[in-house]
């Protein structure tokens, strides 16, 4: 029964974002704009470094910011701070009056609203990168990217209301969406990829969370056939799920308990 | 005048607490950004003859630029915004001219802390001699008027739109353009950033003019900054002319 | 016994440090209601009736005291109870602005457990009872305030609670949209026999809606009984006030008493006791020039100045 009620909060938030229109519009383009920036800056370092950086060849380097961008733009940028603010006012207290938990409701529309988002700037994206770089180099790995950038979404925003729950204790936690984002941009390997990054910072990056966010679904794209990304991703998104019910439980009882 | 900017400037102080956790936070973006274009040339080395110093610098225009543009003339960004929720009959109703108002009357404290981190960046890795510091200002001044200007026009818009995404958009194109290089694009899409949205002359030329300046690229940059601000400044007059006249119309 | 309250109790620290300080938000709270009652839980702001709420739905912990709500301890059972009670909030909305009420529906339906026949003769029900059928199909965005705080209240009844909380749901509404919700309410209550408990610091929501009253005032229970007694006691009067098109030298005013009076205004305070305030508003409409008048209930402050009177005499 819970299933079933988490699936309607979900088509129904997804319905909502096909209601507006005029928001997609907005952040397909935005979408495009910085995969456009991104990208030229990568084929042209590329193309300046004998063809190719770190394995990567221009063509490799498009389609990895074409996926590693659309995990990251298709979500609500100020996630933390929007649902820290809903804890701290107080907005939250109807959401405990159901009988399925706040948190996963919460994550089952904040899913459900991201995916037609997403759905629009991976088709967007692929006909940019299809233009200005040709076809993916390998569609066997493509295939992997597809479940894999779902799960980056999912455990991204999983570990989103992680941080934001924070602000059932801490009234300014919700600003730790910042310093979040820069932790996605690069050391998830949105913006540059881990092979990029000197050893030292490489080794580091793969064992944060951040890498199964951005870095897994962009490398698979890539045309690196490498499955095991896919396994700690799923990890990931699974510790990332216990940590936002744990969080969310423990707030719970922290907003509702006697002083 | 300086009364609506003391209002600004107070009205902008009320609320400390956030204003401090913002400048980090607006930091700790800028930080991330050098911590980029640091990581991205240990790698490559050079692109299309641009280094690792002239990204620190492009960096160092564009926050100043944006700092000022976004902090001191906060509203500029809300042009459309303001015009669509009816804050303007405000503005029109005092004595002092309306743009001049409506730009002096918002300051954003956060975007301030660009302002400063970008000249702090300049003073830290761009080798300040004083012919360079002028440069560096010379530059930023031109970015300032192109900038705002294509802010201004975009916003203007609204007079005629109404609220609209094109706005929204075009804000997102300029400043994030301009945080890259220009010689990365290529084609049509460089003429476009020279033209249509000028984010070219918004960092990339006054990096070019630093790192060697040249009289004839100097005199493009003024120009631009010229025309833009030319462009920004007449379409919100001619906006508000038909704004005005259309209410005294409505209202008979 | 639907709901008892056995001195309920809660407190907040507030501030930081030396700041620091206990806010006793209530102290001692006991009454009980029965199944089927409309009671108005009513104070004025900072009374403490939210924070009574919050503890009966199970929101909130008490310091002290003990509740049982449908046989239940709200706190402790929080999520078995959450089928059974309805709660609406006034200023927090259940309803997505972009979608209809419907598409609302069928997800909060879904967390309530509800399959789709269900929902649907439910959704039928309740869009009959609160005339709000034709309202269903539209987004919510395009409502007005009291057509949307309708399908609020219809959201917050799909899953048929036997009990319904409504905290302040008038706040906001204008006056002819607070009326009809009101309707709503007793409409609701006699159709369904829901329960109703409702704070306000509205007097007319406790006339109009209620048929018993609880008066908090600083955390304390300082009233209990039927509207009916209260009307007698404390809501015997109505402040009358008139605007003039010129200034009037004398009039008559049947019994009403002057209270205030300037060139084009006049204040009158009528006892409804002894003279009804149709009688009065005739004769003004007859013997002034009246270019405006309006009539009103005493603010809450009065009445509750005036149960501080009649106790302590």
């Amino acid at each position: 029964m819970t299933w079933s009620a988490l699936a309607r909060a979900a088509t129904t938030a997804a319905r909502r974002t096909l209601a507006q229109p005029g928001l997609a519009v907005v952040s397909v383009g935005f979408y495009l704009l910085v995969t456009a920036a991104v990208t030229s800056l990568w084929r042209s370092a590329a193309e300046a470094h004998g063809g190719e950086i770190a394995g990567y060849s221009g063509l490799a380097l498009t389609w990895y910011i074409v996926a590693s961008e659309a995990t990251v733009v298709a979500q609500r940028v100020r996630l933390i701070e929007e649902v820290g603010t809903e804890i701290g006012s107080g907005a939250i207290e109807p959401e405990l009056l159901r009988p399925v938990a706040a948190v996963g409701v919460r994550l089952a529309t904040e899913i459900g609203a991201v995916l037609p988002r997403l759905v629009a700037c991976l088709v967007a994206g692929a006909g940019y990168a299809a233009l200005v770089a040709g076809a993916p180099i390998a569609t066997g790995s493509i295939g992997l990217a597809l479940p894999s950038i779902v799960l980056a979404v999912v455990c991204n925003i999983a570990a989103q209301h992680a941080v934001a729950a924070a602000s059932f204790w801490v009234r300014d936690a919700k600003s730790a969406w910042y310093l979040y984002h820069k932790f996605v941009f690069i050391a998830g390997g949105m913006l540059i990829p881990l092979e990029v990054l000197p050893e030292s910072f490489e080794s580091v990056a793969r064992l944060l969370p951040f890498s199964a966010m951005a870095y897994a679904p962009a490398r698979l794209a890539s045309g690196y056939f490498e499955p095991g990304l896919l396994i700690g991703q799923a990890l990931w998104t699974a510790v990332m799920l216990v940590a936002a019910v744990a969080m969310f439980a423990r707030g719970e009882r922290r907003l509702t308990a006697a002083p | 005048m300086r009364a609506t900017f003391r209002a600004a400037m107070l009205e902008s102080w009320a609320n400390r607490r956030s204003f401090w956790t913002q400048l980090a936070a607006m930091f700790v973006n800028d930080i991330a950004w050098v911590a980029f274009w640091v990581l991205f040339f240990e790698e490559v080395g050079e692109v299309r003859g641009w280094a690792r110093a002239d990204a620190l610098m492009l960096l160092a225009v564009i926050t100043t630029a944006a700092g000022f543009v976004l902090g001191v003339t906060g509203n500029v960004r809300r042009v459309a915004s303001v015009i669509a929720d009816g804050e303007l009959d405000a503005a029109l109703a005092l004595p002092t001219p309306t743009l001049v108002h409506l730009l002096a009357r918002r300051i954003e404290p956060v975007n301030i802390g660009d302002l400063v981190f970008g000249c702090l960046l300049f003073a830290l890795a761009g080798d300040p001699t004083p012919a360079r510091i002028a440069v560096f200002a010379f530059g930023v001044v031109t970015a300032v008027f192109v900038y705002g200007g294509f802010l201004l026009a975009l916003g203007s818009l609204a007079f005629r739109t109404g609220r609209g995404e094109v706005g929204e958009l075009g804000f997102h194109a300029v400043t994030m353009l301009a945080s890259y290089p220009v010689d990365i694009f290529s084609g049509p899409t460089k003429f476009v950033l020279y033209t249509v949205v000028p984010s070219a002359f918004v960092s990339s030329v006054p990096v070019r003019l630093l790192d060697s300046f040249d009289p004839q690229w100097a005199a493009l940059g003024a120009g631009a900054a010229l025309l833009s601000a030319t462009i920004g400044v007449v379409s919100f007059q001619t906006g508000l002319r038909r704004y005005t006249s259309g209410a005294a119309w409505t209202r008979a | 016994m639907t709901i008892v309250a056995d001195r309920l109790a809660r407190s907040f620290v507030t501030g930081r440090r030396r700041a620091r300080r206990v806010v006793e938000a209530v102290q001692g709270l006991s009454f009980t209601v029965e199944p089927g009652e409309r009671v108005a839980f009513i104070g004025p702001n900072g009374a403490g009736k939210s924070t009574s709420i919050k503890m009966l739905t199970g929101i909130l912990h008490p310091t002290s005291g003990d509740a049982t709500v449908l046989g239940r301890c709200p706190w402790r059972e929080r999520r078995a109870l959450t089928r059974d009670i309805g709660t609406l909030f006034g200023q927090r909305s259940q309803l997505w602005t972009e979608l209809t009420p419907r598409q609302s529906y069928r997800m909060l339906g879904a967390i309530f457990g509800l399959d789709d026949r269900r929902l649907d003769r439910r959704t039928a029900e309740l869009g009959a009872l609160l005339d709000a059928e034709d309202l269903f199909d539209v987004p919510v965005r395009t409502h007005s305030l009291g057509q949307r705080m309708r399908c609020e209240l219809a959201a917050c009844l799909l899953h048929e609670p036997k009990i319904l909380f409504l905290d302040e749901p008038t706040i906001g509404l204008d006056l002819l949209a607070k009326q009809r919700f009101r309707e709503m309410v007793v409409r609701l209550n006699e159709a369904q026999h829901t329960t109703i408990l409702l704070t306000s610091h509205d007097v007319a929501d406790i006339e109009y809606v209620a048929d018993r009253v609880i008066v908090i005032n600083h955390g304390r229970l300082i009233y209990d009984d039927s509207v009916d007694r209260m009307r007698r006691e404390y809501f015997a009067t109505k402040l009358i006030e008139v605007g003039l098109m010129h200034p009037v030298d004398r009039f008559e005013t049947l019994g009403a008493s002057v209270v205030h009076q300037s060139d084009l205004s006049i204040r009158l305070v009528v006892d409804t006791q002894v003279l009804p305030v149709r009688d009065v508003v005739d004769a003004l409409l007859e013997r002034l020039p009246v270019a405006d008048l309006s009539i009103v209930d005493p603010p809450l402050e009065d009445v509750i100045a005036s149960i501080y009177r009649v106790r302590s005499s």
